[in-house]
């Protein structure tokens, strides 16, 4: 008798499955493969959002256009935020790569990329 | 950090209140005429109401809290520190900001094993907070400081005859019905017409894009846009920055996906109260950086001015 044919979906399925959970994991979920944790990840669609994040301080950037735009409503041309105090950004730079956040993310500083 | 609340408690003890407008991320790059406006009513009212400084993402409870409530609450924390050190109320008129900044420091005041853990991550940059912090929401500090009668003895262009929908946003109604009261009677004292219709309590859907961008986008925004066409309003009202992004974002969609233009301009609360308080659209840049035109709008009033 010839061995089954295995289900795509369920082969599909148990590669999602370990993608997933291919990180460090506890002692306890070495032994217990169902205990295994999926690993923080943060949402595609926030990514974009999230790397703004990381290398401004802001969601969003102040460019020249945005610049003109805040003189001509009477502002200075730059927010008093992290867009002009780099320091700011610099502690917070620090504060989520001692905190361990951007490592558990898997964001990859050099390459401005998610690693997954 | 004993100068920081001695900043603080001095400013208390004279009964002096010193606010810093958080500006969060949307407000200073899609929204100056917003920025402009809420700093000329604050000024206008008497209040020493100057934008915070060195301010961060808030950071954002829709992606952080979702990810890791520690990190939420550490980097928060960043900004929350520097209000206390600043010896400032930290006000909000961002709804998500707010939230964020509220809920952050009620979680540790209220839990010292939280308040060490952000402690301890905030010492690897030179910072501790104490939690001797007031965060206010804007309506609030109208509201509740400055109050309803010093508000309508400013009016002096009343803005009777403009219809306007009005949108305040989830996180303002997750701690109790205050801040839409609040939202409504400064609204109404301007002299607008709120018209109610049965989409004013729906999510601006920011957050179910995330996960549903379709239905965030057409069953939400375009819903409320339809029917501001529908109603002919003269103006749709906001105060929160997070959903002010979402009604740009749904626009810009209409627009590029179905050809469709929506022509109700999306205002701030500020700009309207600028407008009431005597000021003219063009002192806080009412017709710039804006993806719906408020031409019609200035139109409107310059016409109601004419006919006095």
């Amino acid at each position: 008798m010839s061995e089954p044919k295995p289900i795509k979906s369920w082969v599909k399925l148990l590669e999602a499955g370990k993608k997933a959970t291919k990180h460090q994991q506890s002692e306890e979920s070495l032994q217990f493969p169902l205990r295994r944790s999926f690993r923080p990840a943060a949402p595609d669609i926030a990514k974009a959002s999230l790397k703004r994040d990381f290398e401004v301080g802001l969601v969003y950037y102040v460019g020249d256009d945005i610049e003109q735009d805040r003189a001509l409503c009477g502002l200075e041309r730059r927010p008093p935020t992290a867009h002009t105090f780099k320091d700011a950004l610099e502690k917070k730079r620090i504060l989520l790569e001692k905190a361990g956040i951007t490592t558990k993310l898997g964001f990859d500083k050099k390459k401005g990329v998610f690693e997954y | 950090m004993i100068m920081a609340n001695s900043i603080s408690q001095t400013a208390n003890s004279r009964g002096h209140k010193k606010y810093g407008y958080f500006l969060g991320c949307v407000m200073p790059a899609k929204m100056p005429w917003a920025e402009k406006a809420t700093l000329m009513i604050s000024k206008h009212l008497g209040l020493d109401f100057e934008e915070m400084k060195e301010t961060l993402c808030c950071v954002r409870p829709g992606v952080w809290k979702a990810i890791n409530t520690d990190w939420w609450l550490t980097l928060t924390s960043q900004n929350l520190a520097n209000a206390e050190k600043q010896g400032i109320i930290l006000v909000d008129s961002c709804n998500g900001c707010w939230i964020s900044h509220y809920e952050t420091l009620k979680e540790l005041t209220e839990e010292p094993a939280k308040l060490e853990m952000v402690n301890r991550n905030l010492s690897s940059i030179g910072m501790h907070f104490s939690g001797d912090l007031k965060v206010k929401h804007f309506l609030e500090v109208l509201y509740e400081d400055v109050g309803l009668k010093k508000i309508r003895s400013n009016v002096v262009r009343p803005l009777d005859g403009f219809r306007i929908m009005r949108h305040i946003g989830c996180h303002a109604r997750k701690h109790g019905d205050k801040l839409p009261g609040y939202f409504d009677e400064i609204l109404r004292a301007t002299g607008v017409e709120i018209i109610d219709t049965p989409y004013d309590k729906t999510c601006c859907g920011l957050l179910l894009y995330f996960s549903d961008p379709h239905t965030s986008i057409f069953d939400r925004i375009g819903v409320k846009m339809s029917t501001a066409k529908e109603l002919d309003i003269d103006a749709y009202a906001i105060i929160c920055s997070g959903c002010y992004d979402q009604f740009e974002r749904a626009v810009k969609v209409f627009k590029d996906e179905r050809g469709i233009s929506f022509d109700t301009p999306i205002v701030h609360f500020s700009e309207l109260l600028a407008i009431a308080f005597g000021y003219k659209p063009d002192d806080f840049g009412m017709k710039y950086c804006r993806p719906i035109p408020t031409t019609k709008f200035i139109e409107k009033l310059a016409s109601k001015e004419g006919k006095k």
